[in-house]
């Protein structure tokens, strides 16, 4: 059965639907990708996998239920999410904010239990984050702070992951530090599904890369089957030239200067 | 920071301690000086009866409500601050000071007695509080529906008193310009044990839902996806509103408690609400207990209304504040 299942889903924002007929199957322990130019729907797609949007027509159903039947402590218990950014600064330390990842696992009144620092301090060290524990996260790097972050995901739930824009706005280093981490929880079991922008990084780690384009999928497939220089140009509108990563043999696409379609 | 350097158990006991020699001081002090000997043999029940009446039947009322109020405003603003993300946010963001001046000058325009401006005040709030609350419909917090509805609601009030005043005698718009500014000479026990009881038990739901105030305060989206549901945010609201409804109908508005108390307690006992919520508690009670001792005191034998001390401290602790936060890297 698989974990996530969109069927045919209208969404968006008033008379103007975002998604437009979307399919998508997310099968348990697949690593999939989403890219698509902006405003092709993938924040959208997040949005109703997540519950926080209900579809308008079609289906989104989690383990085979519609999402909308789930009370939110429930989904917050079988699946955590990385959005783009938090809102607020306040200065909690990374432990503590690790630690609230525990709060759908928690009784109100609950005080931590043994449980619940193990699974931080394994979600800690996990990410390479152990060495930052008492720092504030409004004063960390933005690499750092998207590490934390995963790790405050991993300690709510490690088994599926879903993940916006993980890598947009980091240094190569922690990119490669970020999907690397991604890669080995895969390895290890876990469900990723996560927004990508840059069409490497989606074409080195996933086993599926869909592309998304006006609200639909508009292709789906092992990076190595999709992608060519003629779907990603269709995709994007721009002109590339596919080669190969000489280090994972996975398609590389290299986008060609002055030639926006 | 502060934060770093000292245990959140040394700070605590450094502020309990604090607040029980202003407590003891704010005993002592006033019109008559009573010394703690006697104060300790008058509130046993022995000593001068003279001394007793003074302590129990004038001093004591009015420091507990500095307290009750104090607690409530810095708490309902701290709940506010950290539900709508924004460090501006104060206890009368959505419009209850403006409902509640409404029903304390429509009370006073028509000679009401004391309890009934009270009285009043409190429907007044309420009813700006319903307001809100059904304007912004689904309750999207986050969202600036709720200041903008709470801010428009606050324009209409605000117009309703002055067209009152328009049409009011002078001695009348006095009575209700000092109302509005917040003031603690009318204290009395027959409403203080409700109200005190009222504030504590919003209080405790408050601390009973710490964790999901750390939360909130980091975004809707984070907070939903973490099992926040609507109804936690709702009962935080609802709490919230009603302890500043509980404080501006026992003393008027007074200002800046609810909106620098919980700053500087979050400087110095970090973003956590379980140490915030009750650090934010005493030190409101006892801002507002110091600011009081200063009115009575400043310019005897006038006592001037706290809202007007509060005022000026709380500017001038914000101005430092937010140099301060200016000067840090």
């Amino acid at each position: 059965m698989s974990v996530f299942e969109l069927r045919s889903v209208y969404a968006g924002y008033g008379p103007l639907a975002v998604l437009r007929g979307l399919d998508l199957a997310v099968g348990d322990g697949d690593f999939i990708s989403i890219i698509g130019p902006n405003g092709a729907g993938k924040s959208t797609l997040i949005r109703v996998i997540s519950g926080e949007m209900a579809p308008e027509r079609g289906e989104a159903l989690f383990d085979g239920r519609p999402v909308g039947e789930y009370r939110r402590r429930d989904m917050a218990r079988r699946f955590s999410i990385v959005h783009q950014a938090i809102e607020g600064s306040a200065a909690f330390t990374v432990r503590e904010f690790i630690a609230m990842g525990r709060f759908p696992h928690q009784g109100a009144l609950a005080v931590e239990s043994d449980t619940d620092r193990e699974r931080v301090e394994w979600a800690a060290e996990t990410a390479g984050v152990g060495h930052l524990a008492r720092r504030q996260i409004n004063e960390l790097s933005g690499g750092e702070l998207q590490l934390v972050r995963i790790a405050h995901a991993l300690a709510q739930n490690s088994r599926v992951l879903v993940l916006d824009e993980p890598v947009t706005h980091l240094d190569v280093r922690h990119a490669v530090m970020v999907m690397d981490l991604l890669w080995k929880l895969h390895r290890e079991g876990a469900t990723v599904l996560t927004v990508l922008h840059d069409v490497n990084m989606a074409s080195d780690y996933s086993d599926r890369i869909v592309g998304i384009k006006e609200g639909s999928v508009f292709f789906i497939g092992h990076p190595g089957d999709v992608l060519s220089y003629e779907s990603v140009e269709a995709l994007f509108g721009t002109s590339c030239i596919v080669m190969k990563n000489p280090t994972t043999g996975r398609p590389f696409v290299y986008p060609v200067p002055g030639y926006v379609k | 920071m502060l934060r770093r350097k000292m245990k959140a158990r040394y700070k605590s006991l450094i502020l309990a301690l604090i607040g029980i020699v202003l407590v003891l001081v704010s005993l002592s002090t006033g019109g008559t000086f009573i010394s703690p000997r006697s104060l300790v043999d008058a509130l046993a029940g022995g000593g001068d009866p003279v001394y007793y009446t003074i302590l129990v039947k004038l001093r004591l009322p009015r420091i507990l409500l500095a307290l009750v109020i104090g607690a409530s405003l810095a708490v309902s603003g701290t709940v506010f601050q950290a539900v709508l993300k924004n460090p501006l946010a104060d206890p009368y963001i959505i419009g209850v000071s403006g409902g509640a001046a409404l029903g304390a000058t429509v009370g006073i325009v028509c000679n009401a007695a004391p309890f009934m401006v009270s009285a009043a005040a409190f429907l007044g709030s309420i009813g700006a509080i319903t307001g809100v609350y059904l304007l912004t419909g689904r309750m999207r917090l986050g969202s600036t529906s709720l200041i903008l509805s709470g801010i428009a609601l606050g324009f209409i009030f605000s117009a309703a008193v002055l067209l009152i005043y328009a049409l009011s005698r002078s001695d009348q718009i006095h009575r209700a310009m000092l109302w509005l500014m917040g003031d603690l000479s009318g204290a009395r026990y027959d409403l203080l044990g409700g109200m005190g009881a009222a504030s504590l038990l919003l209080v405790c739901a408050v601390l009973y839902y710490h964790r999901h105030l750390d939360i909130i305060s980091l975004g809707d989206r984070f907070s939903k996806n973490l099992g926040v549901s609507g109804m936690d945010v709702k009962v935080l609201f609802w709490a919230a509103s009603l302890l500043a409804a509980v404080s501006v109908s026992l003393a008027g508005v007074v200002g800046f408690v609810g909106l620098i108390v919980p700053h500087l307690m979050r400087n110095i006992f970090g973003p956590g609400h379980l140490r915030l919520v009750p650090a934010a508690a005493v030190g409101g009670a006892l801002f507002l207990l110091v600011s009081d001792a200063i009115g009575r005191s400043i310019a005897p034998p006038y006592e001037v209304p706290v809202g007007i001390i509060t005022g000026f401290l709380g500017g001038a602790f914000f101005l430092v504040h937010m140099m301060r936060r200016e000067g840090r890297p």
